[in-house]
């Protein structure tokens, strides 16, 4: 057996699975987006579904409620991150526990970050019940909406809770390899605290902050669980709607939840783009 | 080597479906067969059960009793796979069957009713005809037009009925001694007590049905509503039923500027004190939460005087599935009187048989008879006499729709 054909063997069972899962639901989705669906008699590809979803004013607000949670939050967290982790870095003492408690969230699956903030934020949650306790309210409803909120507060908080550890964590690593010489020949020269970090550390932690916050940016666009578990009925977030669309119970709006779909790729994939030069661009300036 | 060859059986084990004992894909070959003989290629087989996961004690009936009957006197393994949307099993075949998968299907059981039922008929995906093949389709009243329709669509020996249920709604004694008791009483009292309801936005389930009793209310009764869909008759009510949900709206939760969008956040609202009243399809589900601890046991349910919208569900075999004589089965188990008897327990689910109850034994019906009541569940008896009928799916999808852009926005 020649190498080549070894290697192509024990690749062949997970590329088979990621070609036959990932590629062939793709083309289905490409497929019912063309309004190709002959189960239901639609024998004849056409862009209709596209026409419908892009004039339709619900997907825009749609598209600026999600541009809104994911950019909010990922930017937020970015600079929540990096404070963070130049404070860590400034820690002698138990410096290991805190970069470990700083770090534990990261294991904790976002469904239950989610019901976290709902026990915690809803007008009956935690913080509802401590504020009634205390006096200051006194029925839910005078609690300030921050679940299921318009503004996506709820979910912007989720977002940045869980993020911020995972773009710490890159940054942590970063300042390691990057060490404390640079900084220390720029204070010798004569920059303030500030102007040496801003100047000298800053831009050379920014590839790893850009690769944290454009992951982060792009899971919270396209991510259905959180905005479902913690949004407003309206407007819902894009992947939300998609979804409504996917499971309405006419079979003729399947092309329309597939080109939701489509679109949203298409987005995350141009947004991510535009994210990362915009970034570079602000801070090389 | 040795290795070597491990892994390519492991592959082709992988890679070679597994034929299971009773592949029984061809259902014409089960219609009209002696009911022993289906049995027996039941025997051996897997159904993977697709429901609506959402209420433990279902999900335990399921498993544990139907199961536990499957398993012990069919020799069949019961798969429950729970979904929060019936339409996600729906999915799966539709899928399936765009993929040219027409005999190996993963679905061999749903749950269903109204609006999938009609998306199963719409793309052709359900197994038909088989129904008189099941001994216990005798039990069934097929006279009954709220069972031979599934939301006015004709059932056809499509699916085969599972229970009936109507909708009831339900308040806290304690804080609410005399709750609204009909639709008209309860538009005031949202007026009167602003910030008190709301209702899950639609497509949600129980939102949907909510909003279809306010649709009856502002058509004069259902009556006229009955057959196919008729736009001039929709667009009439719709103006009024919109109208009437927008005027109300700023006295709702959140002043209306968010709907609970499911009957789960409803239910928590009202576990919370958030709002006075829940409501849902199947009453049975107040006395669980009471049981739970989620709610005080001073909660009572009751049906509005002007009615409450009541429906039969069933379940259906996919064309595809491969395990039809044990589906058959497992449906067949599920039309016994002992089976229904056992989930009109309220101890264990206490929903309505959907068997006629004088073509079962006396024992059975003595059973029947003295099966206990939960105090904060209104019997199936008690609701009978305000039942509504439901419509036919095009009036239920135009109203959804019609919320969505009139009221939801």
């Amino acid at each position: 057996m020649t190498s080549r054909l070894r290697l192509f063997l024990m690749l062949a069972p997970a590329v088979g699975v990621i070609g036959l899962l990932f590629g062939g639901g793709l083309i289905v989705a490409l497929m019912r987006s063309f309004n190709y669906m002959p189960v239901i008699g639609l024998t004849d590809p056409n862009l209709q579904a596209y026409g419908r979803v892009l004039t339709d004013p619900d997907f825009l607000l749609s598209f600026l409620l999600t541009f809104h949670i994911a950019f909010t939050s990922t930017v937020i967290a970015a600079i929540i991150a990096t404070a963070a982790a130049l404070l860590i870095r400034a820690t002698t003492t138990g410096r290991g526990i805190i970069t470990f408690l700083f770090q534990l969230n990261l294991t904790i699956p976002h469904i239950v970050g989610a019901i976290g903030i709902l026990y915690l934020f809803s007008q009956s949650g935690t913080f509802a019940r401590l504020g009634y306790a205390a006096g200051l309210i006194v029925r839910p409803a005078d609690f300030p909406a921050l679940v299921f909120d318009p503004a996506a507060i709820g979910i912007i908080l989720h977002y940045i809770w869980k993020e911020v550890p995972f773009i710490g964590v890159v940054i942590l690593a970063q300042m390691q390899t990057i060490g404390t010489d640079h900084e220390a020949t720029a204070r010798s020269l004569g920059a303030t605290p500030w102007q040496a970090f801003r100047h000298t550390l800053l831009p050379m932690l920014l590839p790893g902050i850009t690769a944290a916050s454009v992951i982060c940016f792009a899971f919270a666009f396209g991510a259905y669980e959180i905005p479902a578990l913690l949004g407003a009925s309206y407007p819902q977030a894009l992947p939300v709607l998609a979804y409504r669309s996917f499971t309405d119970v006419d079979l003729a709006s399947r092309p329309d939840a597939m080109a939701m779909a489509v679109i949203i790729t298409c987005i995350s994939a141009a947004l991510i783009w535009a994210y990362t030069r915009a970034l570079r661009a602000m801070v090389t300036r | 080597m040795t290795t070597r060859r491990t892994a390519l059986a492991l592959t082709a084990a992988l890679i070679i479906p597994d034929f299971a004992l009773a592949d029984t894909a061809d259902g014409s070959r089960l219609i009209g067969q002696d009911w022993a003989s289906i049995t027996d290629m039941a025997k051996g087989g897997t159904v993977n059960w697709f429901m609506w996961g959402g209420a433990d004690n279902i999900n335990a009936y399921v498993t544990d009793y139907v199961g536990g009957v499957l398993k012990d006197q069919y020799d069949i393994t019961l798969n429950l796979i729970p979904l929060t949307d019936t339409t996600e099993a729906v999915n799966i075949v539709l899928g399936e069957k765009e993929a040219g998968n027409l005999d190996a299907g993963s679905v061999d059981l749903i749950w269903i009713n109204g609006e999938n039922f009609r998306t199963m008929q719409q793309g052709g995906l359900a197994f038909c005809g088989y129904t008189d093949t099941l001994p216990n389709n005798a039990l069934v009243n097929w006279e009954n037009p709220a069972i031979a329709n599934d939301f006015g669509v004709p059932v056809n020996a499509c699916e085969v009925p599972w229970n009936l249920a109507q909708f009831a709604l339900a308040h806290d004694s304690a804080t609410l001694p005399t709750p609204p008791k009909s639709i008209p009483e309860l538009l005031d009292w949202i007026k009167a007590n602003p910030g008190q309801f709301t209702y899950p936005a639609p497509p949600d389930f129980n939102g949907a049905v909510f909003v279809r009793h306010v649709f009856y209310h502002a058509a004069g009764g259902p009556d006229a509503l009955l057959g196919p869909f008729d736009q001039a008759k929709f667009d009439a009510a719709a103006t009024k039923t919109w109208a009437i949900l927008n005027e109300i709206e700023p006295y709702l939760w959140r002043e209306g500027a968010t709907y609970p969008t499911s009957i789960t956040q409803l239910n928590d609202l009202f576990a919370n004190g958030e709002v006075a009243l829940t409501f849902n399809y199947d009453p049975a589900q107040f006395g669980l939460a009471v049981d739970a601890g989620n709610y005080p046991d001073t909660v009572r349910s009751y049906a509005l005087t002007d009615g409450t919208i009541g429906n039969t569900n069933y379940t259906i075999i996919p064309f595809n599935s491969p395990n039809k004589a044990a589906a058959m089965v497992a449906q067949n188990v599920l039309l016994s009187a002992e089976a229904q008897l056992e989930k009109a327990n309220p101890t264990v689910w206490g929903t309505a048989p959907a068997i006629t109850l004088d073509r079962v034994s006396p024992e059975v019906q003595a059973a029947f008879a003295a099966l206990p009541s939960h105090p904060s569940v209104i019997t199936p008896a008690e609701l009978a006499p305000f039942a509504l009928p439901e419509l036919q799916a095009d009036w239920i999808s135009a109203i959804e729709q019609g919320w969505i852009e009139n009221v939801g926005k």
